[in-house]
């Protein structure tokens, strides 16, 4: 059997995987301090530092970014807790549009 | 009890691995429990539950000259969905629990602040972040009176004296300041 590179074998799963096609995303809003921003996608995520910020930046700059992807329920969740902390943030499919 | 005021430690600060404590002045305390009370009484009223705003009221705006309290509301409770028929049906399941869970946090605020008649507030990370979360919300909803969406900073800046939005917006600013010194001490820790 041909040994597939971890990267391709990765891409191939992620295709197959029926359970991952939703997304959350949060998006920008007027009161909410960069660094609060930052801070609770580093609570809720586990993201690093880096990661939480360079997120946030896209948030503030482009008014939304995807914060994490999976299935219906799974982004369900991840709403509820970032709407917890005042972060708008609202739950679609992946190939709808934005 | 008098305090000097250049003793005064202002702000949220790290104390140790898994503490952060701030030193409010009565009038800070007090402003902090009374905003934190409307939060819990905002999240507590039933939709069809047509009472006055009390944040409006707190502000000083009348109620026909506000806009419908749901716009608070609705800022604190957002629709999950675009399609309003999944947000409808969403908001049906997860509502009572996101309300809940504000109230929670704000609960904890306040009683962080009752629990300290001298002022001086002590809370661990997760009382922190209950903190955060509590005062969030009530940016958020001052947000939505100040019309934080279409004016900006400088517009805000200038209300006139006797304007009631002045004194909101000075609160609004240092909660916001506030919230800041109380991430960094957690940030601080993080790393």
């Amino acid at each position: 059997m041909v040994k597939l590179d971890d990267k391709i074998d990765e891409a191939i799963q992620e295709i197959f995987r029926s359970d991952r096609p939703w997304i959350t995303i949060v998006w920008d809003d007027p009161v909410n301090l960069m660094s609060y921003v930052t801070y609770v996608l580093m609570e809720l995520f586990g993201f690093t530092k880096e990661k939480a910020h360079e997120l946030m930046m896209k948030v503030h700059t482009e008014g939304k970014a995807v914060v994490s992807s999976g299935s219906r329920e799974e982004m369900e969740h991840d709403v509820a807790r970032l709407h917890e902390y005042g972060l708008w943030a609202t739950l679609q499919r992946e190939d709808q549009n934005i | 009890m008098s305090q000097e005021p250049e003793e005064r430690q202002t702000g949220f600060r790290r104390h140790g691995d898994n503490a952060f404590v701030a030193d409010f002045l009565a009038a800070e305390s007090e402003v902090l429990v009374n905003l934190v009370e409307q939060i819990i009484e905002l999240l507590g009223e039933r939709k069809d539950h047509h009472s006055t705003d009390p944040l409006a009221a707190m502000v000083g705006i009348t109620s026909h000259d506000s806009p419908p309290e749901d716009e608070v509301l609705l800022r604190l409770l957002p629709n999950a969905y675009a399609d309003q028929v999944d947000a409808s049906e969403f908001r049906r399941y997860t509502e009572a629990t996101l309300r809940a869970k504000k109230t929670a946090h704000a609960m904890s605020m306040r009683i962080d602040l009752k629990s300290s008649p001298d002022g001086s507030v002590e809370v661990d990370h997760e009382g922190a972040n209950a903190w955060l979360g509590a005062i969030n919300d009530i940016r958020l909803a001052l947000g939505v009176r100040l019309r934080v969406e279409e004016k900006s900073h400088e517009e805000l800046e200038i209300l006139a004296p006797d304007d009631p939005l002045r004194g909101v917006y000075a609160v609004y600013s240092w909660l916001g300041w506030l919230q800041e010194s109380l991430i960094l001490a957690l940030m601080d820790q993080a790393l």
